[in-house]
């Protein structure tokens, strides 16, 4: 059921001008499987880009194994990975006057031959991805015309039109708003789960990485990929690699990363929630210690702070400032 | 719904072309009607035989070449600036017609200074050296894009090896006299006409030669569109596509380059031209259409050249520039030009 698509072993990547080579990964081992969506995170510049390179095959394993359905990525045409790996890559060019069913076309060309032309197969296969998007509405649409959202869809679209067992997508989800990142990534899922498809998709997005995902890849500098299901990560605490630990932490119960709180002096009465926020406000504006016991309560909001009450925390922390000084 | 538009406008540009093609051949300084121009065509019967003598042996094969050369001209601008991705990429960006310049300016002014050649220059010897120009500066392009992969760096390398070119024949233009220079001032102005029957018949093959690779490349141009990644993840060589259209380019603008001197403007504007009027961007389109445009326009700009009553025609590169350029600003400025791109 679960197959190994991609398998990579001992992985060292990189890049060579002239005569000088310069590493960028080393020591990377991973498995990919159908039906999964696998999340690869990381900081900029770490070498997320140089592993989907060299997945695409335009970047020579320099040490170790890297190989696709079984076969090693260097023995494959640039036609027959084509058919086994779709991409929807950052930054496209974007040729305004095609439209959303040409673009989706396109992914038909590494079965078409040298005339271009469609057959009735193809023209299925394109009508299927335009229809497993949901994006049919906007299929006459130029692509000029289109939002971020709508045409990220179209590209995943043209992607899934390739019909591959593979697909890697990098970044599918910036620029675009929250309704349409979870959107995007839905799609995504469904793709792998329905059509038993390997996805990778590189993303900073951790929330919606943690949501969506089926395996989380940490990469960082200099290591091996931290590897695990995502509710996994997060309970081992290996999910706060992804950050500077001694400024960011992953809070496990609000499932979300947060800068670490200064230590605060408040002596805070009211219902929890509230406290929260509240303490988060004040160290927010600089405001580590409060003298005198402070009531919270809602609905409607009001706090108690030596005599006086205060409609909102905006002006409690006014009427802080003001007394401070 | 969308094909049959873009069929529809297809046919309407073949008919234009065919009254741009008799537009073209019934003006000039003697003035033939189309009715004796259609009688002398199909059934043989001419008013006089001087009108047979200038239809068949003069203005015929210039509109000809004024079809072959918007034909190649434009299908070889639409190739480079698809294959960079670049909208002011025509078919001299690989320092071609400077090739072709720097071969024609040895022929006419390295002559003058060095005595070898004659004052009387035959087309033949022009075309030649002008082919070979090309040529020269052909081979040295592929020897840098067989050491280079990255499309942006073949670019530049064709600029500079244009500028390089164009200096050296400068050089050789400041110490050649005043008949060399007029000779090859008036070559560089580019002309459709002069040909002969046995040149026309060479240029139509060698364009027809040119038009082959185009065919076997149209696939490979159309998933180009999207940049050379997605190119490649779609399974299209990019050297395959790079070699076909150095080919390409290389045998269109070079020959027509080589026999009519440099044509500016048609190479770089009908691709946009054609882009804004089909609003599509599948090669399978654009192919023809920018062919056919260039063909028109080239036909229609050659009309307007000769000047009525007089023997004097203005020289086809003043002329495709004056009326393709506003023309095409007008065209650009309607419409959001980079969103068409």
């Amino acid at each position: 059921m679960r197959r190994e698509v991609i398998v990579g072993a001992n992985l060292s990547l990189g890049y060579q001008s002239g005569k000088s080579r310069k590493e960028v990964l080393q020591g990377i081992n991973f498995k990919l499987f159908s039906g999964e969506l696998t999340c690869l995170l990381g900081p900029n510049g770490v070498g997320k880009s140089t592993l989907i390179k060299a997945i695409m095959g335009r970047l020579p394993v320099w040490e170790g194994t890297l190989t696709v359905q079984g076969k090693s990525i260097n023995q494959f045409t640039q036609k027959e990975l084509a058919k086994n790996l779709a991409v929807v890559l950052t930054e496209p060019f974007i040729p305004g006057n095609m439209t959303v069913t040409q673009l989706v076309s396109l992914g038909r060309t590494p079965y078409l031959n040298w005339s271009g032309y469609l057959s009735d197969l193809d023209k299925k296969a394109v009508y299927k991805a335009i229809e497993d998007t949901k994006i049919a509405y906007i299929q006459h649409e130029r692509l000029s015309d289109l939002s971020d959202g709508q045409r990220q869809k179209a590209f995943i679209a043209r992607a899934l039109a390739q019909d591959s067992p593979i697909m890697v997508l990098d970044e599918p989800t910036a620029h675009l708003d929250l309704v349409n990142r979870y959107e995007i990534m839905q799609l995504l899922r469904e793709i792998s789960v329905q059509k038993g498809k390997c996805v990778l998709v590189i993303t900073h997005d951790l929330d919606i990485a943690l949501e969506s995902s089926d395996q989380i890849w940490l990469m960082n500098c200099g290591e091996d990929l931290l590897k695990g299901l995502p509710e996994d990560m997060v309970i081992s605490g290996n999910i706060n690699h992804l950050f500077p630990q001694e400024k960011f932490e992953f809070n496990t119960q609000r499932g979300r990363v947060e800068i670490k709180n200064q230590p605060g002096d408040f002596d805070i009465e009211g219902p929890l929630e509230l406290i929260f926020w509240l303490k988060k406000a004040l160290t927010k504006a600089g405001i580590y210690q409060v003298n005198g016991p402070i009531r919270i309560k809602n609905e409607p909001l009001f706090i108690f702070h030596k005599g006086k009450e205060y409609g909102s925390i905006e002006s409690f922390i006014g009427g802080l400032r003001i007394g401070n000084k | 719904m969308r094909s049959s538009r873009n069929s529809f406008l297809l046919i309407v540009s073949v008919v234009v072309l065919v009254l741009s093609l008799f537009l073209n051949i019934s003006l000039g300084s003697v003035t033939i009607s189309t009715g004796e121009l259609l009688d002398g065509l199909f059934f043989n019967k001419w008013e006089r035989a001087s009108f047979e003598q200038i239809i068949l042996n003069y203005r015929f094969p210039k509109a000809i070449v004024a079809v072959l050369a918007g034909i190649g001209l434009s299908i070889s601008g639409l190739q480079m600036q698809t294959f960079f991705r670049n909208p002011l990429a025509g078919p001299y960006v690989l320092g071609i017609s400077s090739g072709a310049g720097f071969g024609v300016a040895i022929l006419i002014l390295a002559g003058s200074i060095f005595g070898f050649a004659s004052t009387a220059i035959s087309p033949w010897a022009t075309a030649f050296a002008g082919t070979l120009g090309a040529g020269l500066i052909l081979a040295l392009v592929s020897l840098v894009a067989w050491r280079v992969k990255d499309s942006m760096t073949l670019l530049i390398v064709g600029i500079m090896f244009g500028a390089a070119v164009s200096a050296i024949i400068s050089v050789l233009a400041f110490f050649s006299g005043a008949e060399a220079l007029k000779l090859f001032t008036i070559w560089s102005l580019g002309s459709l006409g002069g040909l002969g029957w046995n040149q026309v018949g060479l240029l139509s093959f060698v364009v027809f030669l040119g038009l082959i690779p185009v065919i076997f490349s149209i696939r490979s141009f159309n998933a180009s569109l999207l940049g050379e990644s997605y190119a490649e993840s779609m399974g299209v060589n990019p050297n395959r596509l790079r070699w076909l259209m150095i080919g390409s380019t290389g045998l269109l603008a070079g020959a027509i380059t080589a026999f009519c001197g440099p044509i500016a403007f048609v190479g770089i504007a009908v691709p946009h031209l054609a882009r804004i009027v089909w609003k599509t961007s599948d090669h399978r389109i654009l192919f023809p259409a920018s062919g056919i445009c260039g063909a028109i326009l080239l036909l229609l700009c050659d009309a307007v050249g000769q000047l009525p009553g007089s023997a004097q025609s203005l020289p086809i590169n003043a002329v495709t520039s004056l009326i393709g350029a506003p023309l095409v600003i007008g065209l650009v400025l309607r419409k959001n030009f980079s969103k068409e791109f």
